[in-house]
């Protein structure tokens, strides 16, 4: 529970409530205080006017007749609180059973707490007494006599304790309700993070097939986890290349680092004449030549496979390099009794790098010339065209051989592979690998098709956009 | 010839060292680059071979700062990094040609003998000529011995290379990155093939043999 108390959302929960019970606060602080000043004019007002309109009675009327007045309006129910006395302080008319001397004797505005009753005629003894608090305003009449008119406040005071109440009950529920809602949120949030990182502790401690649960409710939670898996997917993926490619490098490596170490071995052994050391020398340099070869090979490889730098990449004219390995190739090709035959669109551009694109298409026509002789004899033809396909550039490089085993085609791509029967050849198995590199850099797909008879590998590139 | 080889590695160099002495050069050696830029600066060097990682400067700044100060002197980078963009930022630095590690000594010294002779008047002329075999780069044609010889535009950029560094050795990999424009090693013999097509078109039947395979290196054309 301790965790759900240190989420966002309940951070944020409680932010939202500090929030609105501060905005509620100020809101109906305000709308007490406007309300309670409103109020209090009023009955400011209507005091006055009660004055007011005593005062000119008493100008033309007895005494009697104020005071009859007075009654009539002290009798009225309601907050009016009413007191005439003679200057010696008896009471003649009004619904207050006694005032302090001060207010009396002294005219201006007072609040005070007063008693009220009809006792000044006597006739009702048990009439239950009210007490409260009002405002009064004490005065002298022309006349001589002493005039209190006053409101009481109780109905003002009331009104803004029912205010209160309702911002206490208010706020305790938004809290309640806020409380609720944002520990439940937090919880839910929680278990799905848990989740996920549940996921990738087991990734960390070693277990690369875990895959982060999905709800099927393809909230955003979902979406995250989805990626988090691709992601997860091309990892293994990768990490599964890495371990086929690092057994691999062992074997592949260390056979002729050991055919190396012999060689010099040799040069070395005792009685060893001159023209036996010369040539375990320089068969000692071939292989490490060879060496070299497919360690750059490799190199190379997982430069492309990590992802071309952009400064590495510009608009090539795949037409012209095409025709430039074409042209490289056919007087080695021919030399092994084959024909070239090309069909190349004009100005097929796209982006790339030139050298890793032509690298990949040496390799190929160097795959078609030494796997390309027809196995009964006849006319060995590589056959290599370029044409622009839709959004695509496909380049096909195609041979008379004896093709490649429908269920080896992709296999052909990985590192290091090599298909019975030419598994005795010189290459490392690196060519076809790095062909797929560096189609995969340049966002395109390569695969083996039938040439029937023979193989065919057709490559495809996005297309540069046309240039305006 | 005078060289300065700016390389950190003590085998290395030394190795180098000797081989460039046994071939007739006057070789310097800096081990790091302050001392390598400190030696380049103060003395007159016709070509400087800098290794791109070194202690206390690395190989590309020392090439930058010499071009900054208007220093033309030709220079061959070495280096581990040999990726297509890595060659290219080399290039730009100022170098005049990028050699991946690990390389064969012969490929450097034909490297700094060509690189050497780069402002040579040969950039200049307008045709070559060794022995009786005669190339006229504008109108691109070639006699053998007043025989009209016929190329293709392929091998006659092939000859015309070799005709310019005529009686230097030039590599396989030199003819693919001039002639080809491509900078990666071919696993087949596909240099040496165009070379016997433009062998039999210009020396087939002559006493001479003009354009003579070199061991171990690559190919020369001389008298």
């Amino acid at each position: 529970m301790g965790r759900v108390w240190r989420t966002t959302t309940v951070r944020l929960t409680a932010m939202f409530i500090a929030i609105f019970v501060g905005f509620a606060v100020v809101l109906l602080a305000v709308l007490a205080y406007q309300t309670s000043v409103r109020i209090q004019q009023q009955q400011t007002r209507a005091i006055e006017r009660e004055v007011d309109h005593i005062n000119l009675l008493s100008l033309r009327a007895s005494v009697r007749t104020v005071a009859f007045a007075v009654q009539r309006l002290a009798d009225r129910p309601g907050p009016g609180i009413y007191y005439l006395g003679d200057p010696t302080g008896t009471m003649i008319a009004g619904n207050v059973s006694s005032l302090p001397a001060a207010i009396l004797s002294e005219p201006g505005r007072y609040e005070l707490s007063y008693e009220r009753g009809l006792e000044i005629y006597g006739e009702v003894e048990d009439t239950p007494r009210m007490q409260g608090v009002a405002i009064v305003q004490s005065g002298e009449l022309p006349n001589g006599l002493r005039l209190v008119v006053g409101r009481d406040v109780g109905e003002r005071r009331g009104f803004t304790a029912i205010i209160l109440s309702t911002f206490w009950w208010g706020a305790l529920a938004i809290v309640i309700l806020s409380v609720v809602a944002g520990g439940l949120t937090a919880r839910y949030v929680l278990r799905r993070i848990d989740a996920i990182t549940d996921t990738s502790n087991k990734i960390m401690s070693g277990n690369l097939s875990e895959r982060v649960p999905l709800t099927g409710s393809d909230d955003e939670f979902d979406r995250v986890a989805t990626n988090l898996n691709a992601m997860l997917d091309r990892i293994e993926q990768l990490m599964a290349g890495l371990k086929q490619v690092t057994d691999n490098v062992a074997h592949d490596l260390k056979t002729p680092l050991t055919r190396m170490r012999n060689k010099a071995e040799a040069a070395l052994r005792p009685g060893a004449d001159r023209d036996v050391q010369i040539a375990a020398l320089e068969a000692t340099i071939t292989e490490s030549d060879h060496l070299i070869r497919i360690f750059s090979a490799l190199l190379l490889i997982a430069r492309a496979e990590a992802g071309m730098p952009t400064g590495a990449l510009s608009r090539i004219d795949a037409s012209e390099v095409v025709e430039d390995v074409v042209d490289l190739y056919t007087p080695v090709a021919e030399d092994e009794g084959l024909t070239v035959s090309t069909e190349v669109e004009p100005g097929l551009m796209m982006t790339g790098n030139r050298e890793l694109v032509g690298q990949a298409l040496v390799n190929l026509v160097e795959n078609a010339i030494k796997y390309g002789k027809p196995a009964q004899g006849g006319a060995g033809d590589i056959s290599v065209s370029a044409r622009r396909q839709d959004d695509w550039i496909v380049i096909e490089v195609a041979d008379r051989g004896p093709g490649i085993p429908e269920e080896s085609r992709s296999r052909v791509f990985d590192r290091f592979v090599r298909l019975e029967g030419s598994r005795t050849d010189a290459g490392a198995g690196l060519g076809l690998a790095l062909v797929a590199a560096v189609v995969r850099a340049h966002d395109g797909t390569v695969r083996f098709a039938d040439n029937d008879p023979g193989a065919k590998a057709i490559i495809s590139f996005p297309a540069a956009p046309r240039e305006n | 010839m005078k060289i300065l080889v700016i390389e950190d590695d003590r085998d290395a160099a030394s190795y180098l060292m000797q081989a460039l002495d046994e071939a007739g050069h006057v070789a310097h050696h800096a081990a790091d680059g302050e001392t390598g830029y400190a030696m380049a600066e103060g003395m007159d060097y016709d070509v400087l071979v800098v290794d791109r990682m070194l202690p206390r400067r690395d190989g590309l700044s020392i090439v930058e700062a010499l071009r900054a100060q208007g220093d033309a002197t030709p220079v061959i980078i070495l280096s581990a990094l040999g990726e297509v963009d890595d060659r290219v930022t080399g290039l730009r630095a100022g170098g005049d040609d990028y050699l991946v590690k690990p390389y064969a000594f012969t490929e450097l010294l034909a490297r700094i003998e060509v690189l050497a002779r780069r402002n040579s008047p040969a950039e200049a002329q307008t045709h070559y000529q060794v022995a009786d075999l005669l190339l006229d780069r504008l109108s691109r044609k070639v006699t053998r011995g007043g025989d009209l010889v016929n190329l293709q535009p392929r091998e006659f950029r092939l000859l015309e290379y070799l005709m310019k560094n005529a009686g230097r050795v030039v590599t396989r990999t030199m003819l693919l990155e001039n002639v080809w424009d491509y900078h990666f090693d071919p696993q087949t013999n596909v240099i040496d093939v165009h070379m016997s097509r433009l062998r039999g078109k210009i020396d087939k039947g002559h006493e001479v043999q003009l354009l003579q395979t070199v061991r171990g290196a690559g190919y020369i054309i001389r008298e």
